[in-house]
């Protein structure tokens, strides 16, 4: 089988992909170098895009590390932050079946949004190797995001520049999550219910401890209302469609 | 700013790592052999993640809201024009990258000058 062509279309494929992820790491990157307060950004930029490979994850890092965030607030919170993960594996169980393990552990380990979305279209050329198309997609991308954080955090430890309010980023990437999120009718139910547990969170605790109690509360408002807040998905305010 | 230890460093990315794979690890775990996951897993997997967002959203502003008194910085008037610039932008061009980055420069343009 020729191997030449899937790799090739691999990388085409990944081209999209490498502006996103060299610019967004970069970004990240550049906030873990000027706000984070640790001694060696790059190499810690290195460690944590290598083994976590998420962007959201990447830009709380920082915001962990400057409050010496407790590991059970991390844990939870990484949960919350990349629950969506979890699903992705559904629709690439079958595919993944049968190799060995190390292929295996590399695919997910490496399985972010974008990379799961090239595996699920599978652009590959016919007669090719669709698990090495997948592989090396997974190790493009993998590199295009090292590759942009390390940057980045190089960037802002060499060029020192007036930084004040570079922290925002990461409040406009939960914005830009969210404002996608919101276009489906379904995810505005659930973002309202976020929404007013947090709130009432933030006012009772304040802003340092509302994290936990918000998490709490939303959950068991997800499971105790699953079936009125169902009803609500399709619900349109003035019957507009 | 403190130095963080590297114990904390190291510890923080092990945690964040291992959680985060096994959260792409657990269709595999548990329903390799053709299984379904539960209805009420599935539905909590599909609708916690916009909530969640939404948290991180209102997280971020309180934040700022504590951190910045309102009084002495307009109210929050750069947090807010800035949120509504990433927001507009994004439902307008669809383009993530495009609306944190200028988000981002309104906003540091508005604390560094105008908004201190």
């Amino acid at each position: 089988m020729n191997r030449k062509p899937v790799l090739k279309q691999a990388f085409v494929s990944s081209l999209p992909v490498l502006m996103g992820y060299t610019t967004m790491g970069f970004a990240a990157g550049v906030l873990l170098a000027t706000n984070s307060g640790v001694e060696h950004p790059a190499l810690w930029a290195f460690l944590t895009s290598a083994t976590s490979i998420s962007g959201a994850l990447q830009f709380m890092l920082v915001d962990w590390i400057q409050k010496a965030q407790p590991m059970l607030e991390v844990a939870l919170l990484t949960v919350c932050l990349n629950i969506r993960y979890s699903m992705y594996g559904l629709s690439l169980v079958e595919r993944f079946r049968g190799l060995p393990i190390a292929k295996k552990l590399y695919l997910i380990w490496s399985l972010t949004d974008e990379t799961y979305a090239l595996e699920v279209e599978n652009k590959v050329p016919p007669g090719g190797d669709s698990i090495l198309y997948c592989l090396t997609l997974a190790a493009l991308n993998h590199c295009y995001w090292i590759i942009g954080v390390v940057s980045g955090a190089l960037a802002g430890t060499a060029l020192p520049f007036p930084n004040k309010g570079i922290d925002f980023a990461m409040t406009a990437l939960f914005l830009v999550i969210l404002t996608d999120q919101c276009r489906e009718c379904r995810n505005r139910v659930y973002a309202a219910v976020g929404l007013l547990a947090s709130v009432a969170c933030a006012l009772v605790f304040g802003a340092g401890r509302m994290l936990i109690p918000s998490i709490i509360l939303m959950l068991s408002a997800l499971i105790v209302f699953r079936k009125p807040l169902e009803k609500l998905e399709s619900w349109r305010p003035g019957g507009r469609s | 700013m403190s130095g963080t230890s590297t114990e904390y460093l190291l510890l923080l990315t092990a945690v964040t790592a291992v959680v985060t794979f096994l959260l792409r690890a657990l269709p595999f775990l548990f329903f390799g052999t053709g299984r379904r996951p539960p209805a009420l897993v599935l539905s909590i997997g599909k609708v916690l993640s916009p909530a969640a967002i939404a948290m991180l959203v209102v997280y971020c502003f309180a934040c700022y809201v504590r951190d910045r008194a309102p009084a002495d910085h307009l109210f929050g008037l750069a947090e807010i024009a800035a949120a509504v610039v990433v927001v507009a932008l994004q439902l307008w061009k669809r383009n993530p990258l495009l609306s944190i980055l200028a988000g981002t420069a309104v906003y540091m343009t508005l604390v560094q000058t105008v908004i201190p």
